[in-house]
């Protein structure tokens, strides 16, 4: 291979974009593991810098501090069992104890005021449910229609078509609005009803499925038919395995679209901290700690943003072919 | 005789979805457009056209059409000049070409909402890391002389960057000068690692012949290669990649809520994009014939895009 002198210029290129790309990521990591003024300053209680990890000294959790403060009745079962000491004197020993077992590496105070501080777990699980739940339907109804619409004869199956083509045009985002009265008119919003319902069809999914039975051979549906089978088996029997990889593409496409959606649980959960997606939780911890505690802040995205992430780097090129699949339109 | 039947009872849960979910709000939609309904209110009006008529003239929806328009018209061309940029360097290194893909699609995984906030830690006034960086740089000269243009002869302390190194740094997302070009930035950041997949994707399907063919033709720069083969087999690709950001653009919400959300839409109202005025009119103040009537507006816009698309690609594709 030649020698090509433009390769540095377009590393270097490359490279200075992938900085500006990683550096979110770079800092979110970074500041979940440290305190508040390391975070501020970028420097620790030294002054020296304060590195990737920060440098872990503990400092005092204000939470633990607060709600172990030493209470009227501690106080003065302890003076009982120390005679002469004055109650200041004994206030201040336990106030230095509690202080005491309170002094936490940032990195650990981070994550478990993230776990704490607001229901994180139910957030998570709540992801994992309208994730699944969305996935699990969408499936159901477009495996039988993208059947028919492919392999079936009767009238008025162009029709459907058609309508799938066009409905593929319409971005939820249009109908928010009156899907939104619909549901309260039905009493329905704060539920996980309202999460799903919505995304239950998937005109993408009936299209992408269509296109995949197309190439399917009609002979392994005669041969099917053959041995007795049902229509019905013979959707989830004979075409549910051919099309596995195809499935496999619009179930990346649809979690990762649903696990990071935000303005649709915004506009139908108001309020139910049980109901909360995680980007949802995400922003009213935020809005509940007033942004300042950035740690634990912190702490909440890595722990949201992570699980795609990893599955990410583990199966990129399934990740990158379920995500651009809309690009095969 | 049973699969006759069948074949209504397979595709009848989609059709009766995509009715209740596409077709009547829709409809649904344009009707209240027209009326002054609210939710909870027994009776409604109809006001014609009154809805849109505001849309068009009132004060706070020229807000709503400056944040929109300057997000979409700063987003779509970065977006798909990035992306388009990145898959042709990756697409003509040697080594490496992996991690930097990897890389750059990384923001397309992450969930949004999160990453806006970390943009937002990282660009607070006085604590966050990128001012720091900016006023860390005031301290060395060739960075100082560079930035504020003194090397050509400016006076360095009436540069932006001189007033930044005497102090005053920039409030990114409070400053209405900054608020709606910082979502953008976020916006760019986050989209241009899926156009660039697509268009990674459309150059595999550029054949080499065509670039040795060019080549006999005495194209011998790379600027006249990708002018003569690259870029026109590139058409369908653009296309596509060029209506998608459109209609995500105009989609933009996140970053909103992220930096600004629960009752503002940044400083002098600056991000307040078209999603944030539907859900404020619509959802927060009832306003449902306001928010009905944007939605349609939205609509109208998005598929009047994907018109324009199918009529390019009717006119354009075939020629490959």
């Amino acid at each position: 291979m030649n020698y090509d002198i433009g390769q540095p210029i377009k590393h270097f290129l490359l490279v200075l974009g992938a900085i500006i790309v990683i550096l979110p990521f770079y800092s979110m990591m970074s500041y979940s593991f440290q305190s508040q003024g390391e975070i501020e300053t970028g420097k620790n209680s030294k002054g020296e810098k304060a590195g990737f990890l920060g440098t872990q000294e503990k400092i005092v959790d204000q939470f633990c501090f607060k709600s172990n403060t030493p209470e009227k009745e501690e106080v003065n079962s302890l003076m009982l069992k120390m005679p002469g000491k004055t109650e200041r004197e004994v206030y201040n020993i336990l106030l230095k104890d509690v202080t005491e077992n309170c002094l936490k590496k940032p990195a650990y105070m981070n994550y478990t005021q993230a776990f704490t501080k607001a229901p994180l777990l139910r957030y998570l699980l709540n992801g994992v449910i309208v994730t699944a739940s969305i996935f699990l339907l969408q499936v159901v109804v477009a495996l039988p229609a993208a059947y028919a619409l492919a392999k079936l004869r009767f009238v008025g199956r162009e029709f459907i078509f058609t309508l799938v083509l066009l409905c593929l045009l319409i971005p939820i985002h249009a109908v928010a609005l009156p899907l939104y009265i619909m549901l309260a008119k039905l009493g329905l919003t704060n539920s996980y009803a309202a999460l799903i319902i919505p995304w239950t069809i998937s005109v993408f999914g009936i299209f992408l499925m269509r296109q995949f039975f197309m190439t399917v051979p009609d002979d392994y549906i005669d041969a099917g038919r053959m041995d007795g089978m049902s229509e019905f088996s013979i959707i989830w029997r004979v075409m549910l395995p051919t099309a596995v990889p195809a499935l496999l593409a619009f179930a990346i496409f649809s979690v990762v679209a649903h696990w990071n959606d935000y303005f649709w649980p915004r506009v139908v959960i108001t309020g139910d901290p049980d109901l909360f997606t995680p980007p949802l939780g995400m922003r009213v911890f935020k809005q509940d700690t007033e942004g300042d505690l950035h740690g634990p802040m912190m702490a909440v995205a890595v722990t949201i943003v992570t699980p795609l992430i990893v599955a990410f780097l583990i199966a990129q090129k399934r990740f990158i072919e379920g995500i651009t699949f809309s690009g095969m339109k | 005789m049973n699969s006759r039947i069948a074949h209504y009872w397979f595709v009848s849960p989609a059709l009766v979805l995509m009715l209740l979910i596409f077709g009547i709000p829709i409809a649904i939609a344009i009707f209240l457009s027209f009326t002054d309904y609210s939710l909870g209110n027994k009776t409604f009006e109809f006001v014609g056209f009154e809805n849109y008529f505001k849309i068009f003239t009132r004060s706070s929806y020229e807000k709503m059409w400056g944040a929109t328009l300057r997000y979409v018209i700063v987003v779509v061309p970065l977006t798909v000049g990035l992306g388009l940029g990145a898959a042709l360097l990756i697409n003509s290194i040697t080594r490496f070409s992996e991690i930097y893909k990897t890389i750059y699609f990384l923001p397309v995984m992450a969930t949004l909402m999160a990453m806006a906030i970390v943009w937002q830690v990282m660009l607070h006034p006085t604590a966050g890391s990128i001012n720091r960086l900016l006023s860390s740089g005031c301290e060395i000269d060739y960075i100082y002389n560079l930035f504020t243009l003194s090397f050509v002869g400016q006076e360095a302390s009436e540069s932006w960057y001189g007033s930044i190194c005497n102090g005053n740094m920039p409030n990114w997302l409070g400053d209405k000068k900054y608020a709606i070009w910082v979502v953008c930035f976020v916006g760019v950041w986050q989209g241009f690692g899926f156009n660039m997949v697509l268009y990674l994707a459309g150059l595999t399907s550029v054949s080499r012949e065509l670039y040795m063919a060019a080549e006999m033709d005495g194209a011998k720069s790379g600027w006249e290669r990708f002018k003569l083969v690259t870029w026109p087999a590139l058409g369908p690709t653009t296309v596509f990649v060029v209506t998608i950001s459109f209609i995500k653009a105009f989609q933009v919400f996140d970053i909103v809520e992220a930096f600004y959300g629960f009752g503002s839409a940044g400083p002098s109202k600056s991000a307040y994009v078209m999603m944030f005025a539907i859900f404020e009119k619509g959802i927060k103040q009832n306003l449902i014939g306001v928010g009905a009537a944007i939605s349609v507006i939205f609509l109208i816009l998005v598929l009047s895009i994907t018109l324009i698309q199918r009529f390019l690609v009717e006119r354009k594709v075939h020629y490959s």
